[in-house]
């Protein structure tokens, strides 16, 4: 077993480091309050090469795996920008139509993927399918050679800064006459951003996130047979071949923002006195960043598991739910013990934590929720019965 | 054409730098250690002649610790074909001269057309290394260029002074160092770090060189003492009740700032 870190990772990682860093914790949290994209750090990313690091070289990208667009996730965050759709654009949509796309959507989609002159975001999430995929009923039915989508989407992340959406789609259901309710059968489209019949509405959020969420109608979208990704009724397999890169990124973004806060809490304890000693002297301060530290290292070490499971072809579902759970976790917990150490200051926004708080929340939440990782490892690795 | 570029490694540009006491060398292991930024704006005028000129080679020289490699491979990262790193115990605390004649053993050994340096690192701050390289070559030298051209043949460009800029050029082959009024350099991308893995680097000894570092005919720098750089003092605070104006333009003259 080698845990050592390649030449190459560390490269990587300065590199991205060294793009970010200019940018850092002022930029992010300003973006994060106007609700703005941060367009200028995608593009620089990109144009270094780092977005499309794991797109194949033929396509523009990197020909590298999951395990450097993690690092790529994880370095940017920790320098303070953690970019949320590296989770949909770079590791969904890019892996999805790597593995399954024809060639003609390849060479439509993945250059501009791979330098970040595009986006594709992933719309699987509806109003009443939210961890239960069998229940997608937006659906898509054929009309000759073309296909026609009608249905609504929840929760979709940065429609406005996408040329497409990776849409997952009912297509049929496996137990037919039980009133549409079945197990769906589904199916992948690429719908571009301009459809018309498609209409896009901005979730009111509360959290502070450069990205917006929105809500989507499709009414009569009709898309061209080339629209389709992979296999006809095939959709749910081949979604799962980007779910696990989703995790992965997500769990990376976790631990980069909480290498991020510690790194900013342990500045603060150091310098900040009260009785004449930096406060980082009390055991009280001192003690939940320890504590936040470890579960950072031990998180990054699942999420590179993880990683180089799904590099190598093996199962990666237990390590990728189990990273992108210890993640979330360990980031929540240094936010809040950088917050705790900076007492009042740690609520303002010149010191800017509490947007990378209302980020790590929502990776609790999705891409897959805490309580539905764990459901999932009560069942698969102690055999437990399925809960739901 | 053949561009060698001369690469150091030093401490962190922006961190705190240290001398170990007892040795009266820096203490690398008290910052990050980082390729001088310099080094990478020679690199990038390099390299952006080389996007310019197919058929152009971009070597990265350093004489640096052994431990030295990834700094060095950071060059290779960022477009340079091949790398030369002089590594040898004997060159810890060289000074300037002895530094010199082994860049340009190096040099000479290899052949080149130009030879690109940053005009003064960030952590040494001799600024004689690129002349001196030039004298033990034998070729011209143009020192402290804020920009630059080269064709086939010659090299010229820009040299600011006290009060003017010269115009100055050279026929190759030639030494050049540049100012920082070079463009950015930059940055690794992601496949020129994985490109990088491939590109030839050589390690070269002293004895590969044939150069002596106790050889007694060559002058060399003797460290007599070292100290420790005093703690910076506290500043002075001035409140403005009215009397401020008067007390900073005393302040300034005082200090013979004005």
């Amino acid at each position: 077993m080698d845990f050592s870190e390649t030449p190459e990772h560390a490269e990587l990682k300065s590199a991205v480091a060294s793009i970010v860093a200019p940018f850092g914790r002022d930029y992010y949290v300003q973006h994060a309050k106007d609700r703005e994209p941060c367009d200028e750090v995608w593009s620089a990313l990109g144009d270094a090469g780092f977005i499309g690091v794991n797109i194949p070289e033929e396509y523009g990208g990197g020909g590298g795996g999951m395990l450097e667009l993690a690092l790529v996730c994880e370095e940017g965050a920790a320098q303070g920008v953690p970019l949320l759709l590296m989770l949909v654009s770079a590791a969904i949509s890019a892996e999805v139509i790597t593995e399954y796309g024809t060639d003609d959507q390849k060479s439509r989609w993945l250059p501009g993927l791979a330098d970040g002159t595009s986006k594709v975001v992933f719309a699987i999430t509806e109003p009443d399918a939210g961890s239960n995929s069998h229940r997608i009923s937006t659906t898509a039915t054929r009309d000759g050679d073309e296909w026609v989508l009608s249905g609504s989407k929840y929760y979709i992340s940065g429609v406005d800064e996408a040329d497409a959406l990776l849409v997952v789609a009912r297509t049929g259901q496996r137990d037919e006459g039980t009133g549409g309710q079945g197990r769906a059968k589904l199916s992948l489209f690429i719908v571009p951003i301009d459809a018309p019949g498609m209409e896009k509405t901005p979730i009111d959020m509360d959290v502070m996130l450069p990205e917006k969420q929105y809500t989507l109608f499709f009414d009569g979208v009709r898309l061209g047979a080339d629209a389709l990704v992979g296999e006809v009724d095939k959709g749910f397999q081949q979604v799962f071949h980007g779910l696990n890169p989703e995790r992965i990124t997500g769990a990376a973004l976790c631990i980069g923002i909480a290498r991020h806060a510690l790194n900013q809490a342990a500045q603060y304890a150091n310098e900040r006195e009260v009785w004449g000693v930096p406060i980082g002297a009390h055991q009280g301060v001192a003690h939940p960043l320890a504590i936040a530290s470890m579960e950072t290292e031990l998180a990054a070490l699942m999420m590179r598991k993880a990683a180089w499971l799904h590099d190598n072809g093996l199962p990666a579902g237990e390590a990728s739910n189990t990273a992108k759970y210890a993640a979330a976790e360990a980031a929540l917990s240094a936010i809040d013990a950088a917050v705790q150490t900076h007492g009042g200051n740690g609520l303002t926004r010149e010191y800017g934590l509490i947007p990378y708080w209302g980020l790590a929340r929502l990776l609790r939440i999705a891409p897959v929720s805490r309580e539905m990782i764990i459901n999932y490892i009560a069942q698969h690795n102690l055999g437990l019965p399925r809960s739901y | 054409m053949k561009l060698i570029v001369l690469v150091k490694e030093v401490p962190d540009t922006y961190g705190d730098r240290k001398l170990n006491l007892e040795t009266g060398l820096a203490d690398r292991g008290a910052s990050e250690a980082v390729l001088d930024e310099i080094s990478e704006r020679a690199l990038e005028a390099a390299l952006t002649y080389a996007d310019a000129n197919p058929g152009t080679e971009v070597v990265a020289l350093a004489a640096a610790p052994a431990g030295s490699v990834s700094t060095v491979r950071k060059a290779l990262g960022m477009g340079a074909d091949r790398a030369i790193h002089v590594a040898d115990e004997a060159l810890a605390g060289a000074d300037i001269v002895l530094t010199a004649q082994v860049l340009a053993a190096a040099i000479k050994r290899d052949g080149f057309d130009l030879v690109i340096s940053g005009n003064v690192s960030t952590d040494g701050s001799g600024g004689m290394v690129p002349a001196a390289i030039a004298e033990y070559l034998e070729v011209p030298q143009l020192t402290g260029l804020s920009e630059i051209e080269i064709t086939d043949s010659k090299v010229s460009g820009t040299r600011p002074i006290d009060g003017g800029a010269q115009r100055v050029s050279a026929q190759l082959p030639a030494v050049v160092s540049i100012t920082e009024a070079f463009p950015d350099p930059r940055f690794p991308s992601f496949k020129g770090i994985m490109a990088a893995k491939k590109k030839p680097f050589e390690t070269v000894s002293l004895a590969d060189l044939g150069v002596r570092a106790d050889d007694p005919e060559v002058a060399r720098s003797i460290m007599l003492s070292i100290a420790e750089k005093p703690p910076r003092e506290a500043g002075i605070k001035i409140v403005d009740d009215g009397e401020a104006g008067k007390d900073l333009a005393d302040f300034l003259l005082k200090n013979r700032l004005a």
